[in-house]
């Protein structure tokens, strides 16, 4: 989660050439040998429903997360200290927290069924996943939205309060909206940080890329596929995360300017 | 004494529904104490390693050399944009087993799960820490730089009296981050059997089914540790504050 990393223009520019000089190379490897070529493309399907999964859990966390976060971050500042306390224990635990050890929690500590007016409704494991990302993301959009609320000027609490909106209107109405566009870069850093660690939820069973990818080398038993499928899996993590990262640089450089 | 107060702690915890009677047991507890000591002992190893290499790349990055600096930078969009578990995965599973084939056989091998861990997440994070230190030589006032260069110092002397001095402090900060980072990544170990606290905390509850209670402690420790490290930070920080110059003034 760092950020102010400005590339200087001209590497920005080389670098989706020389990606693009791996991916050529690749097809160069390929093409070399074909049998390779074919196992790649028996298994691809199957690769790209774990990378289904690795969006679908990523995108599910950050919704969970931001939703929870946002209200966090707005309670943190609030003026009671029994509301405050207990939301910064919070944050600051999980924040701090691994998010391996999270995804464990949710996964052993939950049952894999829950009971709603007595039917049996199962609750797999990428749900548990889901669950174990969005409490992080949730503790990190809270300091984000909090650093966003303190950055905008005392002034226009006044300025508010002087026209007459109540604390909550002034957050609605002027506050917050600043904040949504303060907040974007680093909320896309998150995004970004959240989408690589839903490769964590192999560890826990959960059918996603780096499950698929072991899964394939395991059945096809070639050194050379192995190779190959832990490439594919760096790539489509990469072609997700770099556009995220590259742009997150954009707005962050246009915003200081 | 010490064997009183952990029954004190045992009973007490027992009270209010937490079961942590397996401290009492000799073998699981030793497991679980080894488990701290090896994440403990990562951390320690990983803080000076991830510097270390993280002060050459930014050297390289910043030689103004395209030969030296873009190997570099290749490896900092890598690490910045794929998962570090992948990264692990990757190295142990592929970039293993062609060690042991040259030196023929695993049973040749001298690279443990621990030094690939070590050897990514160190890596991992001096990339990002190279990142941070080149952004803060950026951030060094081109017109400082102009001053210096005016009364008479050399590029080498340059580097040494004024950027090194202000981009180390503007890029504390980020440095500190990147530590919480470090210290959260040990736990990527697990997946290759490396038997820090969240491998040794498996072994403990698929015997005793005390998930809950371990959890308490395992987020206890992370806190802390993360803590203790953002407070260290934040002194050092104070303690090099350079009035005028930078937000830690």
């Amino acid at each position: 989660m760092t950020n102010a990393n400005i590339l200087p223009a001209s590497t920005q520019s080389r670098l989706p050439w020389l990606f693009g000089a791996v991916i050529v190379l690749a097809a160069i490897w390929l093409l070399a040998d074909l049998s390779l070529l074919s196992t790649l493309v028996e298994w691809l399907p199957y690769l790209g429903s774990g990378f289904l999964m690795n969006v679908l859990i990523s995108l599910l966390a950050m919704a969970g997360g931001t939703v929870l976060g946002v209200v966090l971050g707005i309670l943190e500042l609030a003026p009671l200290k029994i509301v405050r306390y207990p939301v910064v224990f919070y944050v600051q635990v999980f924040r701090n927290a691994p998010h391996l050890v999270l995804i464990f929690a949710t996964t052993y500590i939950f049952p894999f069924e829950i009971v709603v007016f007595g039917h049996y409704l199962p609750f797999p494991d990428w749900l548990k996943a889901v669950i174990g990302l969005a409490i992080p993301a949730s503790a990190y959009v809270a300091e984000i939205t909090r650093g966003a609320i303190q950055s905008i000027p005392t002034t226009q609490w006044e300025a508010a309060k002087g026209l007459g909106f109540s604390r909550l209107q002034a957050l609605r109405w002027i506050i917050l909206p600043q904040c949504a566009r303060r907040s974007l870069p680093p909320w896309m850093n998150l995004f970004a940080s959240i989408t690589m660690a839903s490769a964590l939820a192999s560890l826990v069973g959960v059918h996603e890329l780096l499950h698929a990818a072991t899964d394939a080398s395991t059945a096809v038993r070639r050194l050379d596929f192995t190779v190959l499928a832990y490439v594919v899996v760096m790539t489509a993590f990469f072609i997700l995360c770099y556009p995220i990262s590259s742009l997150t640089r954009r707005l962050e450089r246009r915003m200081k300017a | 004494m010490e064997n009183s107060l952990l029954q004190a702690f045992i009973d007490w915890t027992g009270k209010i529904g937490l079961h942590y009677e397996f401290l009492a047991s000799g073998y699981e507890a030793q497991i679980w104490r080894g488990g701290f000591i090896t994440t403990l002992y990562l951390i320690v190893l990983l803080i000076p390693v991830s510097l270390a290499f993280g002060l050459l790349f930014a050297a390289m990055l910043t030689s103004g050399r395209k030969l030296i600096s873009a190997p570099v930078r290749a490896l900092i969009e890598i690490t910045r944009n794929t998962p570090t578990l992948v990264q692990l995965m990757f190295s142990f599973l592929v970039l293993n087993t062609f060690v042991s084939n040259v030196l023929g056989g695993a049973q040749n091998n001298p690279l443990s799960p621990f030094f690939w861990v070590v050897a990514i997440v160190g890596l991992h994070v001096a990339a990002l820490h190279a990142d941070a230190i080149r952004a803060g030589i950026e951030a060094v006032p081109e017109q400082t730089v102009e001053a210096a260069r005016a009364i008479g110092f050399s590029r080498l002397q340059i580097l040494r009296f004024v950027e090194a001095p202000l981009a180390i402090r503007a890029s504390l900060p980020a440095i500190v981050n990147n530590l919480i980072n470090l210290v959260k990544l040990t736990t990527v170990g697990n997946a290759i059997a490396v038997s820090e606290i969240t491998y040794a905390s498996i072994m403990v509850w698929t015997q005793r089914d005390n998930v809950v209670e371990l959890m308490i402690v395992i987020l206890l420790f992370f806190s802390a540790i993360n803590l203790t490290l953002a407070r260290i930070g934040h002194w050092i920080e104070k303690r090099l504050a350079v009035p005028g110059f930078g937000v830690g003034s």
